[in-house]
């Protein structure tokens, strides 16, 4: 359980991060959703008190982090895939992590076959691949069997195969109850992953609720209709009260319809269908939409404000 | 295979007072020293240092002894040879311990660290105590050793003291306790510097350039600041005879360990506000 209330970070004159209040629970995934610069990984580093909030607060489990001894036995954090010295072998990179919060070695072992490193734990950090040094983070912040897991971008640098593998972990884990916290900026790889969205921008909170709600409230669904004789059934779904967009000489967008009485209305005027589906909206574009809004909702607001980027 | 993520419960952590975090910090810290290539080369360079120069210039300074008068000869501290190494061993030690903070932060591991022991303080004085404690036992070796064949060679001259001569134990000593001070201010300075490159031109600029620059002031400020400067009150644990341009071993000890206090009480400061 992850508790953030008016959270806020300025560096000089940006506000990376801007009155952010969300919960995460306990048993889902939860995706923390944004473009690139929108905060995510600011607000990841104060959950795990790296970084001092400028005002505002954020606990784990309702303690701060700064205030817990042996924290990896509470909070598994994955924040930089690469943070391992290159010249230290994958076991030893575990090791000492192990040690500072007491962790027997064995445990070391168990999450190296976790997450598939055993037989190069040998190697020096720096001779393992972009996936490889990505799968050792993750057994860092699985070391300590921590309750609350918090993942910035798990799968960058991940062959299909780890994203695939990646996502099975992070359902197992929420699966078992544990609070699962991962950031993105890839939205259909959240819309595969998370059962719940926190959404931001330029360090705002844009959305937060489930997965399912985000993408109904923006913007539903319409039928895709494909058929030669477009003009004729789109008079005939007009007059049935819909809502006909053309996007081609033979392709309609239909609102206010769904898709079987469309093919009703169409076999019984004897029109020819081509294609006939349920198009509903992607998280793709009901994050594009929501972001789309708040950056032209900055942009005027910057211009009074130079010196911001 | 069994299941190996087994369902969260409550953090059952057996030691959580302080001194228990301080010790997982500090075995934790010794595991990392450990499994870095460049520690284990910077302290082979540091005991060759400390012997190969002492024995080096002892030979040289002995092969030209008939060429000297007594009164010379009579003045001679029969540690100024053995001990020129130091010098030497100082800048290795100084860039090791410098890479102990930097190199967390170049690579991006602080934040594990920082992550796995919040109480950033207590992680500090770890990672002090350990690279402290390695110092002092290879410059310890280093300097018995080195002064033990240096002895030798100038007892082919006559010229040589024994360890239980006055004064020599305690700059045998000296020697080490002024490499491990340097260990610490090196630590210092690259928890407050953070970089690598940055914190190492400080460290030298204070052990190479600063003693050159301040011998061009005007007498007697070059030489009365000179005696407070780390490298001179550094040499002066290490001395045996009573030079009058260092300070006594008691003053030198003190100077240098304040320096030390100092740096370590400055990188305590700043390295709990900032961010990682």
């Amino acid at each position: 359980m992850i508790e953030a209330r008016h959270l806020s970070k300025r560096y000089g004159t940006t506000l990376a991060v801007d009155d952010l209040s969300f919960s995460v629970g306990a048993g889902q995934v939860t995706g923390f959703l944004g473009p690139n610069g929108a905060g995510k990984s600011t607000t990841m580093r104060m959950i795990v008190a790296l970084d001092l909030p400028s005002s505002g607060a954020v606990t784990v489990g309702g303690r701060a982090y700064g205030s817990l001894r042996f924290p990896l036995h509470e909070v598994g954090a994955l924040l930089d895939a690469n943070a391992a010295h290159p010249g230290r072998r994958a076991r030893n990179h575990l090791n000492w992590l192990a040690d500072s919060n007491r962790i027997p070695r064995g445990r070391v072992d168990e999450v190296l076959g976790i997450v598939g490193l055993a037989e190069v734990a040998h190697r020096r950090a720096g001779e393992l691949s972009l996936g490889m040094g990505q799968r050792l983070g993750i057994a860092a912040a699985l070391l300590g069997d921590p309750a609350v897991l918090i993942l910035d971008e798990p799968i960058n640098g991940l062959d299909p195969e780890g994203i695939l593998w990646v996502r099975h972990l992070l359902r197992s884990l929420a699966d078992e109850g544990r609070t699962v916290l991962v950031s993105s900026h890839l939205m259909t790889e959240m819309a595969l992953t998370a059962d719940h969205l926190i959404v931001v921008g330029r360090g705002r909170l844009l959305s937060s609720g489930p997965m399912a709600e985000f993408i109904e409230r923006s913007g539903g669904h319409h039928v895709k209709v494909v058929t030669p004789d477009a003009e004729a059934l789109g008079t005939l779904l007009r007059d049935k009260g819909a809502t006909v967009v053309a996007d081609g000489p033979q392709d309609l967008s239909v609102q206010g319809l769904e898709s079987r009485d469309v093919g009703i209305l169409a076999a019984g005027a004897g029109l020819t269908l081509y294609e006939l589906s349920t198009q509903r909206a992607s998280l793709e574009d009901a994050f594009m939409e929501l972001t789309h809004e708040h950056a032209e909702y900055r942009g005027t607001t910057e211009a009074a404000a130079p010196g911001t980027p | 295979m069994t299941q190996v993520l087994v369902p969260p419960t409550p953090a059952a952590t057996p030691d959580t007072r302080l001194s228990g975090v301080f010790l997982a910090a500090s075995r934790s810290e010794w595991t990392k020293l450990r499994t870095v290539r460049s520690t284990m080369w910077a302290l082979v360079i540091t005991v060759l240092s400390i012997i190969g120069f002492g024995v080096l210039l002892t030979a040289i300074a002995v092969g030209q002894w008939d060429h000297r008068t007594l009164a010379e000869i009579s003045g001679f501290d029969p540690l100024l040879y053995s001990y020129a190494g130091l010098n030497v061993a100082q800048l290795c030690i100084g860039v090791l311990g410098v890479l102990v903070m930097t190199s967390e932060y170049a690579t991006g591991v602080i934040r594990l660290t920082f992550g796995a022991t919040p109480q950033r303080r207590l992680l500090l004085g770890a990672k002090v105590l350990i690279f402290s404690t390695v110092i002092a036992v290879v410059s310890l070796i280093s300097c018995v050793v080195v002064f033990f064949v240096c002895q030798a060679i100038l007892a082919g001259k006559h010229a040589g003291v024994s360890i239980g001569d006055p004064g020599v134990l305690r700059a045998v000593i000296g020697g080490a306790v002024h490499m491990v001070l340097i260990g610490v201010i090196a630590v210092g300075v690259g928890a407050v510097v953070r970089h690598t490159a940055g914190a190492v031109a400080i460290l030298f600029g204070v052990l190479l350039i600063i003693p050159g620059l301040v011998q061009l002031l005007p007498a007697p400020w070059n030489n009365d600041i000179t005696l407070y400067l780390p490298n001179s009150a550094g040499a002066a644990m290490s001395a045996v005879v009573r030079f009058p341009n260092l300070l006594s071993p008691l003053g030198g000890f003190l100077v240098l360990t304040g320096y030390a206090v100092m740096m370590f009480v400055v990188a305590s400061i700043v390295i709990v506000g900032r961010d990682a």
